[in-house]
């Protein structure tokens, strides 16, 4: 195992931010999926040993992250939520910095092979501050793999960044797994972890509350989504075979076993409650619509500001 | 012991790749020099020049070190210590680091004020005063950035540090012996005075410019400094789990 947690909780004064969570995460790419606020960066803390546990335990490749912090120091790579790195240093010197801490071996080759590796060659010897933001996050990575650790432990990687600047980071991501690295990630991104991740845990208010392979859990919730544009009062409805899953402003969701069968009744249901109904279709499952089912309505929970201080952050570098 | 080295070297490239702030922090405390040493016209002794010069090369030191503070907040608000603590290299070694780097940034400070109070005519013995003097002033830079670093450590916003910086620095070196001999100051400054930390070191070098050695300053400034040190690793390990 990779990582494995029991019990892991953490409380901020009386607020709890990670509650009494079990993870195993063997070598695959694990996702932690949550909307804001939902401990995900807290839970990465406490495995990097960043931050300490208020209750339970932690291993990182069996190491225990309060006991034995060094060793998992050793074997793992953190990239923080936030992007830092030196903007007034070249490319080449903020990984070379890190291949320096890290003592490794044979240095500049090593430096040489993850900017290449990273796309970055081209640019190594330019400042940072003339980097893209997708560059400055590949950079991270860069840095991260200097050392070739056993897990890495990546923070919301791909925020901010555009389509094929995520995508990119991906492939890279998926690359690393092939070369035996575990990989346990936090996106809020729910299409990208769809795509990407062997298995993902739905955390929210600290509580997970799914886990298993994307897969698994789209079929969890049923064949079909189906979604309703309507304008009105939804009251609920109860027709056997649909099953009410969420709502998105003017969007109300269901699950059938078969969405086409279940369209006229539902057409006429909803018609009977005096709602205007503008259109319906038919697809399959999400990981959104299991989110949706888990989670609710993805409501802000107080941390926008957080938030929107954090992009602040980012720009005015 | 190369974590310090590694993270001595960050600091120092970050520094001198900013030219304006090179530039700004060499001049400004020779400025001071000239301002204080030539321009005021108040004078407490005949020489005010020779003075005046242990004054201000300790001002540029304990300024330079409470300033250096602001390296350590920026690191934790932007996320770089929570990288750098991730790392197997010993942690401590980050808080080292900043700390001889905020020193050395101070006695390169005080080397263009050397050099000014030289060009203007003070007199200054090369073999014995200058080597003493620097070994004070770095005495006195680890001391003081040991108190920056720490603060910088407790409190978590960039103004907050602001604020306590102001609040400490310019007190600080007004109630020190900086700008007059002791028989001159009214009693209550007197007594403020021979208690500030800031006048040992000044009296120390003040000491080494009249051609006697001090030992009394120099021990009383390492003792301080090594429980600042103790202080600074032990809340830097609170502080980081
Ligand atoms: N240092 C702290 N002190 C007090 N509360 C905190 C602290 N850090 C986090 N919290 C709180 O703990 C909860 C979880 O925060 P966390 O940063 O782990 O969320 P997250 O899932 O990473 O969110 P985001 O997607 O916004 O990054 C939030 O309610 C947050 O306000
Ligand atoms: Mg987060």
């Amino acid at each position: 195992m990779s990582v494995k947690t029991y019990e892991l909780t953490k409380y901020f004064n009386k607020r709890c931010a990670v509650d009494h969570i079990n993870l195993e995460v063997g070598n695959e790419i694990f996702g932690l999926l949550g909307p804001n606020g939902a401990g995900k960066t807290t839970t990465v803390l406490m495995l990097t040993t960043l931050l300490k546990p208020s209750m339970g335990e932690a291993y990182v490749c069996g190491f225990d992250v309060l006991k034995e912090a060094k060793k998992v120091r050793n074997v793992i790579s953190y990239v923080p939520q936030d992007m830092a790195v030196d903007i007034k240093l070249t490319g080449r010197e903020n990984v070379l910095l890190f291949a320096k801490l890290y003592g490794v071996a044979d240095r500049k080759n090593k430096v040489d092979e993850v900017l290449e590796l990273m796309g970055l060659s081209e640019r190594a010897d330019d400042r940072v501050n003339s980097y893209s933001g997708g560059m400055r996050r590949r950079l991270e990575l860069a840095q991260a793999l200097v050392h070739e650790p056993q897990v890495l432990f990546l923070d919301e990687p791909t925020l901010g960044l555009d389509v094929s600047a995520r995508r990119k980071m991906w492939e890279h991501i998926s690359s690393l797994k092939k070369k035996g690295v575990t990989i346990f990630i936090t996106t809020h991104y729910m299409d990208e972890a769809d795509k990407f991740c062997d298995r993902v845990a739905i955390i929210d208010r600290g509580k997970i509350v799914a886990m298993d392979s994307p897969a698994k859990l789209k079929n969890s919730i049923g064949k079909d989504v189906i979604t309703a544009s309507v304008s009105g009062e939804f009251k609920g409805l109860n027709i056997e075979g649909i099953t009410f899953l969420g709502r998105e402003i003017d969007n109300i969701k269901f699950t059938a076993e078969s969405g086409s069968e279940a369209l006229p009744l539902l057409s006429e249901a909803l018609s009977r409650q005096g709602l205007k109904v503008h259109s319906l279709s038919v697809r399959e499952p999400s990981l959104d619509d299991v989110f949706l089912q888990k989670v609710g309505t993805q409501e802000e929970q107080g941390s926008f500001d957080d938030y929107k201080f954090r992009t602040l952050l980012r720009r005015r570098k | 012991m190369k974590g310090v080295q590694y993270y001595f070297e960050r600091d120092l490239k970050r520094w001198i790749r900013s030219k304006r702030a090179v530039f700004a922090s060499l001049v400004m405390p020779a400025a001071w020099l000239i301002f204080v040493g030539l321009a005021l016209p108040i004078r407490f002794t005949n020489n005010y020049l020779d003075f005046i010069t242990p004054g201000i090369l300790v001002m540029t030191m304990l300024f330079a070190s409470l300033q250096g503070g602001t390296l350590l907040i920026f690191d934790k608000i932007l996320g770089f210590l929570n990288k750098f603590l991730a790392l197997p290299v010993p942690r401590e070694s980050i808080l080292f680091g900043k700390i001889l780097f905020i020193t050395f940034r101070g006695l390169l400070q005080s080397t263009v004020v050397l050099g000014v109070a030289v060009l203007l005519g003070v007199k200054i013995n090369y073999f014995t005063t200058i080597p003493f003097t620097y070994l004070v002033l770095f005495i006195f830079g680890i001391l003081f950035s040991g108190i920056a670093t720490t603060i910088a450590l407790l409190v978590d916003d960039y103004d907050s540090y602001a604020a306590i910086n102001s609040m400490a620095s310019m007190p600080l070196f007004f109630t020190s012996s900086a700008l007059m001999p002791y028989e001159v100051m009214p009693h209550w400054l007197r007594i403020m005075a021979s208690l500030n930390p800031v006048s040992y070191a000044i009296d120390t070098v003040r000491g080494l410019f009249a051609g006697t050695f001090l030992l009394n300053g120099i021990t009383v400034l390492i003792a301080m400094a090594l429980v600042v040190l103790m202080i600074s690793v032990y809340v830097f390990r609170k502080a980081t789990v």
